[in-house]
């Protein structure tokens, strides 16, 4: 790892007052000798101690702890920074978008020669997000997250409103909906989590990032993205939808209360609605996400993470033989579905086993995760580039700015200053950046 | 750089006409009334203001998942046994061990670094020595440096010297603060006469001794309001652990509740079992301001200088 | 409790010795620290082609580049601007409460116990010091958003408009309140703890001399804790410099708070979001700077006038 003499310098130092105080701390590498060998794990998903505990129980040389961690963008910069020092865990649970950043960080390791065909488990489209398009694998999908179409389906009936195939229909139901309420709103567009806008592009056929020899190129102000920021612009701005972020306490209490009708939202979302609208149990239905194209039906993704092997790991064999467990298993999945309430991204076991019952908030669509596979068949592809948590940092603060003046062409010139700001970040930090 | 406020040996600062030693004797009457009442209605004013919110802490503890977003704000609901069985059941009862992670962290912290800010400020404002106000200054302008950008750097070095994601990776940081070390030096002044230092050493005391002996019991209550400030500092650290450490097992409650507030886009927050926490979490720090409230109504002054 | 080794030190050498222990962390826990992230605000990294696979990422000598970068940041100065206008609001009402709640709870104490009243006030106004960010951010959101707010509730009950407080000029207000609610019994307790190191003899004597207790709140109480108030101020400044958690907690509630809303967001998203440490520091580096000035300048001009004024008297 890069150590630069003033680091040593000041290492030296502080490790001389250190030991001279007496003080012992505890390195974190474990030993490569002859016992089992120790891996630790970076994961935020919950109940992922029980299911490790699982593959310890049988396997007494391979020994996993888990480490639990809060998610985020700042989780990154996190194992960027620990993989600097050299101090990274052997196992990260990582968001797909986040994957590109961690290659180019040099903290994931290629575990192709490991996995061998472990590929086959997994939809293509998914399998793509771990290669970066290469002959290497630098993760092992874990969960996905197919986009869906939430709606209330008493309020729908009680309104007469029809659920929208299309995202014309989609917008004239919102339309209906002011008409006959208008202290009511199909949803919101929120400005707050760019991943819910991302998947919409990537379902309208947006490749923000595609490589060409050496060079990125950078598509995120292309037509498909345009098509569906003006879409979005359009109602805002003629008050169809509401404009407020999501997950606020507000939100929350809009959902609750049926003052939002509908949520744009991914195959996790029952989980959420659980706590965020807990007096609606029973009251919602899921349907594919509205096509751009009713005859060619696409869906996005929102979510979704992998296990990848950090390449200061000292067993990768040992870490890549876990993952593989937990990703593919079937007893680790049902264990990951029950435990930790993930969709996994593995094919076969989107249908039966554990995902056999439908979520208990939505009991009253028992054919949920039957549809859901159907739809997670549909998943366009996804382009992550190097760069995304730029991309996401500033969607956060341009669409902020376009969805407060309410005015379409605002969404517009956000899009391009979203896209201006990530191909200047990429010129900047040296990469190979096509036209 | 050699600006100080900070007052050195006492002379200067009673202003004119404030001269110690007055006899004693009970003032009028007749002012005392409005005198008593005012200052306490405009307390009590204060302290609904500041109270409002942490009410809301306390209620919102007692909601449910389904009442915390349907009942009306301050309205208590039916919950909270629910949500502490709910909270201690957690990855099997880790909460405690962040509690009692924090209370290390910050009892252990808190009580070294008062002990560095009463040495240092009372060095600082006793003794005259040359680079005196420079050392002040360049300790003050340790605070200037946002702790944001510390927080990697630090983290960097911590790894090299082997120390990453341990317990003194936390601890020792926090051991230093400019804050205190400018209000230790502050209260000395205050508090230490520079004639009572001189007269000691006249009688052949030595240094060490005058401070354990003589000056540290004299700026007790001061050091007091250090320690208090240093706990609950450690205590809402965020960033430092935050990027210190990768063991939840070592993790204080801040950084817990967060974990319980990130979980993932294909989990929901746990609203409810943050909330409770962080209720717990503030009622130490109530205890430790009630226990350390007793030492402000000591007077700084008795004691010390009839000895 | 009589240390021999310790006694041995003469006055000549004694303070040497004492400020060792705070010296030597402060080497270690910041000067180091600082140095190294000034140092890494002269790096940058270079990435090759595609930055991917190992080695296609380097850390270079940047020279001032980052710098006239961050200098060159129109949302850096906007940034700054935002800040200053949230200072003026913070800084003189977090302050005057603090002083004024200080003075209260001193008032009229003549060896008297206080009242239990005034001891749970005390504690009341110091409590929201112990709520920690992630639960602010709850808490404001409840009592801010409208659809939620009690405030609103009561509002519109009662007939009246509602404002936004989360857009333009109620906004700052929104921000600043949240600062004066978690900071004023922090320096309330400040002061307090200055004014109980002044004698109660002191007051006798111009009680006897027919002062109310308004003058001499006025004439001897805060000219006595004026080292406080500095001590105060100069933290409060540089805490309003580095405002960080009160726009932080806000910005998911709205559409208003940018992640840039203050030059340390910025420096936050930059280091922490974007992963670009070299650029953050540099701007650290420029706000740190731009502290300096203005918090050691202000405590330069006030040495010198309490100098003066003492010369003068």
């Amino acid at each position: 790892m890069q150590s630069t003499p003033l680091r040593r310098l000041a290492a030296a130092s502080l490790a001389a007052a250190l030991s001279a105080a007496a003080l012992t701390g505890c390195g974190s590498s474990g030993d490569s000798g002859s016992g089992p060998a120790e891996l630790t794990y970076w994961a935020w998903a919950p109940g992922m101690d029980k299911v490790a505990e699982l593959w310890n129980k049988e396997n007494p040389d391979i020994q996993v702890t888990v480490k639990k961690q809060a998610s985020g963008d700042d989780l990154v910069t996190k194992i960027l920074t620990a993989a600097k020092a050299g101090e990274a865990p052997d196992l990260v649970q990582a968001e797909y978008q986040a994957l590109p950043t961690l290659v180019s960080g040099d903290v994931l390791a290629d575990i192709s020669d490991e996995v061998k065909d472990a590929g086959k488990a997994f939809p293509a489209g998914v399998w793509q997000q771990v290669t970066l398009g290469s002959d290497a694998v630098y993760a092992l999908p874990q969960d996905s997250g197919p986009m869906m179409f939430y709606y209330r389906e008493d309020l729908f009936e009680q309104y007469g409103l029809e659920v929208p195939g299309t995202w014309q229909e989609f917008a004239d139901t919102a339309r209906e909906l002011k008409k006959q309420a208008p202290d009511k709103a199909l949803t919101t567009f929120s400005s707050n989590d760019s991943g819910l806008f991302a998947g919409l592009a990537q379902q309208a056929g947006a490749k923000w990032w595609t490589t060409s020899g050496e060079q990125w190129k950078v598509g995120i102000d292309d037509a498909a993205t345009r098509k569906v920021a003006d879409f979005w612009g359009g109602l805002v701005e003629e008050g169809a939808i509401d404009n407020q972020p999501m997950y606020t306490p507000a939100w929350n209490k809009a959902m609750n209360t049926g003052e939002q009708l509908a949520w744009v939202s991914a195959v996790w979302a029952p989980g959420t609605l659980t706590t965020a609208a807990p007096d609606t149990k029973g009251k919602w239905a899921m349907a594919p996400l509205p096509q751009w194209d009713a005859s060619k039906e696409r869906t996005g993704s929102w979510g979704g993470s992998t296990t990848g092997v950090s390449r200061d790991c000292d067993h990768p064999e040992a870490a890549a033989e876990f993952a593989t467990w937990l990703n593919t298993d079937p007893e680790a999945l049902a264990a990951l579905v029950k435990e930790g309430g993930i969709y996994p991204a593995a094919t076969a076991a989107q249908t039966g086993g554990a995902l056999a019952e439908p979520p208990a908030f939505f009991a009253n669509q028992p054919d949920f995760y039957t549809e859901a596979a159907e739809i997670a068949k549909t998943t366009a592809p996804a382009a992550w580039g190097p760069n995304v948590n730029v991309a996401y940092g500033t969607f956060k603060d341009e669409f902020g700015k376009a969805a407060k003046s309410k005015k379409a062409e605002a969404f517009a010139t956000a899009l391009e200053s979203m896209h201006r700001a990530t191909v200047a970040d990429l010129t900047k930090q040296g990469f190979g950046v096509a036209g | 750089m050699s600006a100080t406020v900070a007052p050195g040996p006492r002379d200067t600062r009673y202003p004119p006409g404030a001269r110690a030693g007055s006899p004693v004797s009970r003032p009028a009457g007749a002012r005392r009334r409005p005198g008593r009442l005012v200052p306490t209605a405009v307390l009590l004013l204060g302290a609904v203001y500041c109270l409002l919110p942490v009410a809301w802490v306390l209620v919102a503890a007692t909601k449910s998942g389904r009442e915390l977003f349907s009942t009306f704000t301050f309205l208590p609901g039916s919950g909270f046994a629910d949500n502490l069985t709910d909270l201690s059941a957690y990855r099997d009862g880790v909460y405690w061990r962040w509690m009692a992670n924090s209370a290390f962290y910050s009892g252990l912290g808190a009580l070294l670094s008062t002990a560095v800010s009463a040495l240092s400020g009372y060095t600082l404002a006793v003794h005259r020595f040359r680079g005196r106000e420079a050392v002040f200054n360049v300790l003050l302008a340790g605070v200037l440096m946002p702790p944001v950008i510390l927080a990697v750097p630090q983290y960097l070095l911590m790894a090299e010297a082997g120390l990453a994601d341990s317990y003194l990776s936390v601890l020792l940081p926090s051991i230093l603060s400019p804050y205190g070390v400018y209000l230790a030096r502050i209260y000395a002044a205050a508090a230490v006469p520079a004639d009572l230092v001189e007269a000691s050493r006249m009688d052949g005391a030595g240094e060490w001794r005058i401070f354990r002996a003589i000056a540290l019991p004299m700026m007790l209550p001061g050091l007091v309001t250090v320690f208090l400030f240093q706990f609950v500092a450690v205590w809402n650290n965020f960033l430092l652990p935050y990027i210190m450490l990768g063991d939840d097992e070592k993790f204080p409650v801040t950084l817990g509740l967060y974990t319980l507030l990130q979980q993932g886009s294909n989990t929901p927050a746990l609203y409810t079992l943050v909330i409770t926490g962080a209720l717990l979490a503030i009622v130490p720090l109530i205890a430790l301001f009630l226990l350390i409230q007793r030492f402000w109504s000591l007077d700084l002054l008795s004691g010390a200088v009839k000895s | 409790m009589t240390r021999r080794g310790g006694a041995s030190a003469g006055p000549r050498r004694a303070p040497y010795v004492f400020l060792l222990p705070g010296l030597a962390l402060f080497a270690l826990f910041f000067a180091l620290p600082i140095g190294y992230a000034v140092f890494l605000s002269f790096r940058r990294v270079e990435v090759e082609g595609l930055g991917l696979g190992s080695g296609a990422r380097e850390e270079v000598w940047a020279g001032l580049a980052n710098y006239t970068a961050a200098l060159g940041d129109s949302e850096l100065l906007a940034g700054a601007l935002r800040v200053l206008g949230y200072g003026a609001i913070v800084v003189p009402a977090m302050l005057g409460a603090a002083l004024l709640f200080a003075l209260m709870l001193d008032a009229d104490r003549r060896g008297r116990r206080e009242t239990w009243l005034r001891g749970f006030s005390r504690l009341a106004i110091f409590l929201p010091y112990a709520v920690p960010g992630v639960i602010a951010a709850l808490l404001w959101g409840f009592l801010y958003l409208p659809d939620v707010s009690p405030f609103h509730h009561a509002l519109g009950a009662a007939g009246l408009p509602e404002p936004d407080l989360l857009d333009g000029g109620p906004l700052y207000v929104a921000l600043a309140n949240i600062a004066v609610w978690g900071g004023t019994g922090f320096n309330m307790i400040v002061i307090y703890t200055s004014l109980r190191a002044v004698p109660t003899e002191v007051y006798e004597a111009a009680r006897l001399d027919g002062c109310s207790q308004w003058q001499i709140a006025l004439r001897i109480k805060i000219p006595m804790v004026v080292p406080s108030l500095v001590l105060t101020f100069f933290f409060s400044l540089i805490a309003t410099l580095q405002v960080f958690s009160e726009p932080t907690t806000l910005k998911p509630l709205t559409n208003s708070v940018p992640t840039t809303w203050s030059p340390l967001m910025k420096v936050y998203q930059d280091a922490f979001v974007k992963g670009d440490i070299h650029s953050a520091a540099a701007t650290a580096v420029v706000i740190a700077a731009v502290t300096l000035v203005l918090s050691f300048g202000f405590l330069k001009a006030a040495n010198s006038r309490t100098k003066q004024q003492g010369a003068t008297r």
